[in-house]
Formats: structure tokens, C-alpha cells, sequence
């Protein structure tokens, strides 16, 4: 899939390339509003990340263009500035998504899978673990054909964040954004996530032990799918 | 005590003063005067008849060695002139008791001696005293009434100048310093008064308002633009650090030390954003237009944070009607605020602890406790908690900056929501919230 990424912070523009080219998209950088706008006018994309402070270019006017030249592309707005009103406006142009700064590189790419399956509507969403059954459209987990209904909400985000970044680890930090970014409290250190994977284990443990879900010492956590 | 109340109390007592003095001292002054003018007219009677004598000779009055008499019909005064046989010379005016045709009636009496050929006379003349001091009385009422009528009168003048002249200085106080919230003062509106002073007062204090908003003003855009710019950097560093982190040739030991600047860069993330929280509620640049039952916020809270109360063996008890739904409020931030209050009363909280959260409607008001059996916050303490990096001496070991309990406050203040902590060392504390009227639907 091509991406074109619309960022004049070099630094993160080359992070962004790299990241994604490691998860095989293919990606185009522009570094300025300018060169951007040229470029949504001729080509064509399939995500579009647009930083909307660009010094030469009004961000939502380059939204707008890029819906008119690209209608099939999603677009994701980057933003440091993170005020709401910009969020609301953003999503009523038509940007697909929001991204504030500073956000997970994986929180990125678990945005734009979210859109692909939306948008191009990809059947495979029941994924095999085991002898476990996850469906991702419907947010279930089973075993033979039973659904385990002990699974909460948050339990089964985790779950689903890991199958994205399948064979990856994911470190706590990045699992903590992801179940608990939007909310602003004074704590940097808690670490709950692992209290979470023990009641996800000992609830799955019932029916077959998760094998597939590993713990890497120190670091994080994985789940493996042999493809 | 008003001004106002003071000035007027003032001017009625000095009057009151001013006037029982003068009114004590009427009867006096009516009297003296009386016996002056009486005094007066005894004299003039007696030149009358004095020069009566002189033209006509004092045969006129008397005739045959007998002595002259004559009196009103009333007996209110009376005129005699006779031989007098005694050596002296008289010439005075007393009060006298003289009985005329039976009656006994007090005068006050000129006599005065003069000789005429040789011959000695004395002339009396008498106005009765009754006549003279029966006017007195009457008199003395109509001045009391004219002058408590004056009184009253300039009282009440006084009283509407004073209120007109007053005016503006009660409008500075209700509009410029009561009832305004620090710092958010608003748009300045002159005050109009023709008085200098106050429009002194005025422009002085509108002046120190005007500096005042503008160093809050300057501090939450510093702190705006401040977390702002470092949003970007920060995001650059945590790219990197994930980036760096995927890579299959790089050592466990060396991800470990990545994963520790990662959560230091946490750190940094997690105060940045706090503080432009912080800033944009000052900022106003949140709505208020949601509407959310209290116990389903509460639900959301509790489906985020029950891993944490499961952490600490933590019992958490929800006691809040069904029925009360919050308007014109922004669910984010009331989010957030019970998020943190909450998160606050399981970090202090001891293990296997307990917390309550109850609500009720008190007077037309409604009130949401969260109640913990925590630490506690010593009373010395108490006033600084909502402080921004305020660290209180108990809470050190703990993994947080300081700023839960800062978010809390601005996210009321914003709503008009009034905070009371109690709290008892070692026992717990009792955060009590509460909504104003416009807040519940």
C-alpha cells in the first residue's frame, strides 16, 4: 500500500518512512505543504498522514485538496497542536483519523489497519491461537464454538493490539498507551498491564493453556502466530 | 459596617444630639426672652404714664389725695399710681403676688418712685404671668414639631444623596471585586461617577486587574506554547526509541536500557500533556454541552481503574441514585476528574482498604463523596494538596508528579464544581463534590 507522508519535521518524517517500510507499505515524504500539494494532485495513495502545523501551508486546506484529488485515500491527521476544536473540524473535512503528538508508532499502524479493514473490507478477521478462536469484527474470543464471556472489554483490546503486532513484542509502555491514552492522570510508572495478562491467562488456562502468549522477560510482551 | 449604614447612622444621632440639646434648653431661652419683652413693655408703660404726668400734671391720676387704679376686665395687667410714704427709692421690676378682687394672681411688677411738687409717688405696673407664659407652651411644641419635621426631613435627603453619591462605590465592589472568579475578571466597564475619587478607585483597581490577568494571562500561554513545543521533540525521541527497538540485531540487554529511556520519555509525555491540560481547561477551550448519567460515568471509571483496586485487594462500593443525569458539562474532563480522584484514593489507600463512592441531593444541590480509608492528609498539608508539583511528605514513594490532584481542581473549577476535603491522618479522606443546581438535568 502507498503512503504518503506529509511532514516537516524530518526527524519523525524519517522514523514514520522507516516504520512503515518495515510493516511493507511503500512511502512517499514531503516536508512541505507545497511539494505535498503537487504531489496528492498526481498520484495516488492509499493512506495519507498529513502533520497539520506545516510553516508554508494551512494543514486542512492540503485535507481538502487531498480528498479531491485522492477520494479512495484515508487520510490521518498528525497534530502537536491538539486542541479539540482543530479534532472536530479535522474529522468534519474528512480525515478518517487522528493522531495528537507525540502517539506510538504502533498506535499508527493499528489506526491505519483499523481504516484498511473498514475501508476495503478485509474478510479474514477471525484469527486461530491455539485451539482459541479471536474475532476481530466481533470482539469475541471462543473455544470450541463457546464463547468465553469471562473476557472484559479491556482484556480483549489487549489481546487484539498484540494479534496486530503479531511475532512482535510489544513493551508495556506501548500496551499502556494504547488501553489508556486518552486519559490524563499523574502516574508514569504504574504498570498494570501485567496484572491484566495474568487474569487473560488464568481465565483462558480454564479451557487450554495460551501458549501463543508469551512473556519476553524485562521487556514486554508477544503473541506468536506461526504463519 | 456599610459606609452607607455608618453615614447615616452618624448624621441621625449628631442630629438627634443637636436637637434634644436645643429643645432642652427652649423653655429657658423662651422664658429669658419673655421677661425681656415683658421687661420692655413695663418700661415703656411706665414712660408713657411718666410723660403723662410731666404734660398733664399728676392731677390726671390723682385727685383728692386718692390714689389711682386700673386693671383689664381679665386682670392681666394693671396700672396704679399712689402717694408713697416710704423713704426709699424704688425702681425695680420682680414677680410679685398681688390679690386683686379676691383673687390671688402672680405679676411681674415695675415699681418705680418719683416725686412730683415735693410729693413723693410710687407707680406700679403689672402684667400677670400667666399672661406672659401662656404663650410659651404652645410655642415650645410647635418648635419640637417643626424641628423633628426638619430632621426627618434632612435625614432622608441625606440618605438619598449619600445612596446617589455612593452608587458607584457599591458598583465597584459588586461589580469589580465580588463575585468575580480570580483571575477571570472579564471585560473592564467603566463605572460612571462625576466623584474623582472613585473613578480613582476605578482606573486603579481596573489597573491592577489589567496587570494581574495579564501575568496569568502570559503564565498559561507560556505554559501552553511551552508543552506545545515539546510535544514535537517528544515525539520524535519516542519514535526513534520504538524504531530502535524493533530491530532484530540489536541486544535484550541493550532493548532493556531502551525501554527504560522510554519510560523515562513517559514521564516527560505524561507531565507535558498534564500541564496542557491543565492550560486549555484555564483556556477555556472546552466545551460544555454533554450530557451523562452519574452512575454510567462512574461505570466507565471503574471498567478503567478496576484492575488497579484488584491490585491493592481494594473494595469499591458505587451508592449513587439511578436516576441523575449531568448536563452542560464536558464528559472528557469529568471523566478525568473521577479517573483521578479515584486513581488518588487507590494509590493512598492501604491494602484490602475500601472506597466509597456515595451521592445525594442536599438543599437543591447534589453531592458525590468519595470516601477512602487512605494515609490520610495531615491538616497542615491540607491547604496545599490541590498545588501544582505540590509533593506531600507521605506520598513520595509513590510514582506520581504531583498534578493529579491540580487536574482535579481545574476541571471543577471549570464547572463550577465546589471541592471540600476532610481528612484524619491514618484513617482516610473524604473528597465531597458539589454540583450546582445547573449542573443536574
Amino acid at each position: 500500500m502507498n503512503v504518503l507522508i506529509i511532514e516537516d519535521e524530518k526527524a519523525l518524517a524519517r522514523e514514520l518512512e522507516i516504520f512503515l517500510t518495515n510493516y511493507n507499505y511503500i512511502c512517499e515524504v514531503c516536508f512541505d505543504g507545497e511539494s505535498a500539494s503537487e504531489k496528492v494532485a498526481v498520484n495516488l495513495y492509499d493512506f495519507i498522514l498529513i502533520d497539520l502545523g506545516l510553516p508554508d501551508y494551512e494543514g486542512l486546506d492540503l485535507l481538502k485538496e487531498a480528498r479531491k484529488n485522492n477520494p479512495d485515500a484515508a487520510c490521518i491527521i498528525l497534530t502537536a497542536r491538539a486542541e479539540i476544536y482543530d479534532r472536530i473540524k479535522g474529522l468534519d473535512m474528512g480525515a478518517d483519523d487522528y493522531l495528537a503528538k507525540p502517539f506510538s508508532l504502533l498506535e499508527l499502524q493499528s489506526r491505519m489497519q483499523a481504516i484498511t479493514r473498514r475501508k476495503f473490507g478485509l474478510k479474514n478477521n477471525i484469527i486461530e491461537l491455539g485451539d482459541f478462536l479471536v474475532d476481530l469484527t466481533e470482539r469475541i474470543i471462543s473455544y470450541n464454538n463457546a464463547v468465553i464471556s469471562t473476557i472484559t472489554k479491556k482484556e480483549f483490546d489487549l489481546v487484539a493490539y498484540l494479534i496486530l503486532h503479531k511475532n512482535r513484542t510489544v513493551t508495556r509502555n506501548q500496551l499502556s498507551e494504547h488501553i489508556w491514552g486518552s486519559i490524563i492522570n499523574d502516574d508514569y510508572d504504574s504498570n498494570y498491564i501485567d496484572a491484566h495478562i495474568k487474569n487473560i491467562r488464568k481465565k483462558l488456562n480454564a479451557y487450554s493453556p495460551p501458549e501463543w502468549l508469551e512473556t519476553v522477560r524485562g521487556l514486554g510482551y508477544k503473541i506468536r502466530i506461526n504463519a | 459596617m456599610k459606609l452607607r449604614t455608618k453615614l447615616t447612622l452618624f448624621n441621625t444621632i449628631s442630629k438627634l444630639v443637636i436637637v434634644t440639646l436645643f429643645v432642652s434648653i427652649l423653655p429657658v431661652l423662651i422664658k429669658t426672652i419673655n421677661r425681656n419683652y415683658t421687661d420692655s413693655r413695663l418700661r415703656k408703660e411706665k414712660d408713657k404714664v411718666l410723660q403723662t404726668v410731666k404734660n398733664l400734671g399728676i392731677k390726671y391720676y390723682i385727685q383728692n389725695g386718692e390714689g389711682y387704679a386700673g386693671y383689664t376686665p381679665i386682670k392681666d395687667s394693671y396700672v396704679s399710681l399712689d402717694a408713697d410714704s416710704l423713704d426709699e427709692n424704688l425702681d425695680t421690676i420682680r414677680n410679685e403676688e398681688r390679690r386683686v378682687e379676691g383673687d390671688t394672681i402672680q405679676y411681674r411688677i415695675l415699681s418705680h418712685d418719683f416725686d412730683v411738687n415735693k410729693e413723693k409717688y410710687l407707680l406700679e405696673i403689672g402684667i400677670s404671668l400667666d399672661s406672659v407664659n401662656e404663650e410659651s407652651g404652645p410655642l415650645q411644641n410647635i418648635v419640637f414639631v417643626v424641628l423633628v419635621g426638619m430632621i426627618i426631613l434632612t435625614i432622608v435627603a441625606d440618605q438619598l444623596y449619600s445612596n446617589y453619591v455612593l452608587k458607584p462605590l457599591s458598583l465597584i465592589i459588586k461589580t469589580k471585586l465580588v463575585g468575580n472568579k480570580f483571575p477571570n475578571f472579564g471585560i473592564y466597564k467603566e463605572v460612571k461617577t462625576s466623584t474623582s475619587d472613585f473613578q480613582h478607585l476605578d482606573i486603579s483597581i481596573h489597573q491592577m486587574i489589567e496587570t494581574i490577568e495579564n501575568a496569568f494571562q502570559k503564565e498559561r500561554e507560556f505554559i501552553s506554547n511551552a508543552s506545545h513545543e515539546l510535544m514535537t521533540p517528544i515525539s520524535i525521541l519516542q519514535s526513534k526509541i520504538e524504531n530502535m527497538f524493533e530491530q532484530e540485531d540489536i541486544a535484550d540487554e541493550l532493548k532493556v536500557r531502551l525501554l527504560e529511556m522510554q519510560r523515562i520519555l513517559n514521564r516527560l509525555k505524561s507531565i507535558t500533556k498534564t500541564l496542557l491540560l491543565i492550560s486549555q481547561i484555564e483556556n477555556e477551550q472546552f466545551l460544555r454541552e454533554d450530557k451523562i448519567p452519574v452512575n454510567e460515568l462512574l461505570q466507565e471509571v471503574y471498567d478503567e481503574i478496576s484492575i488497579r483496586l484488584q491490585d491493592k485487594n481494594i473494595s469499591f462500593k458505587i451508592d449513587v441514585p439511578a436516576n441523575v443525569v449531568l448536563v452542560n458539562v464536558n464528559k472528557f474532563l469529568l471523566f478525568n476528574l473521577f479517573f483521578n480522584l479515584i486513581n488518588n484514593a487507590i494509590k493512598y489507600n492501604r491494602e484490602g482498604g475500601e472506597i466509597r463512592v456515595e451521592a445525594l441531593h442536599e438543599n437543591n444541590q447534589f453531592v458525590v463523596k468519595v470516601i477512602d480509608t487512605g494515609i490520610g492528609i495531615s491538616a497542615a498539608d491540607l491547604p496545599y494538596i490541590f498545588n501544582r508539583f505540590k509533593k506531600l511528605k507521605q506520598s513520595l514513594q509513590q510514582d506520581s508528579f504531583g498534578l493529579g490532584l491540580p487536574i482535579v481542581k481545574s476541571i471543577a473549577d471549570f464547572h463550577h464544581i465546589k471541592i471540600e476535603v476532610e481528612s484524619e491522618k491514618n484513617v482516610g479522606s473524604t473528597f465531597k463534590l458539589i454540583f450546582s443546581p445547573e449542573l443536574i438535568g
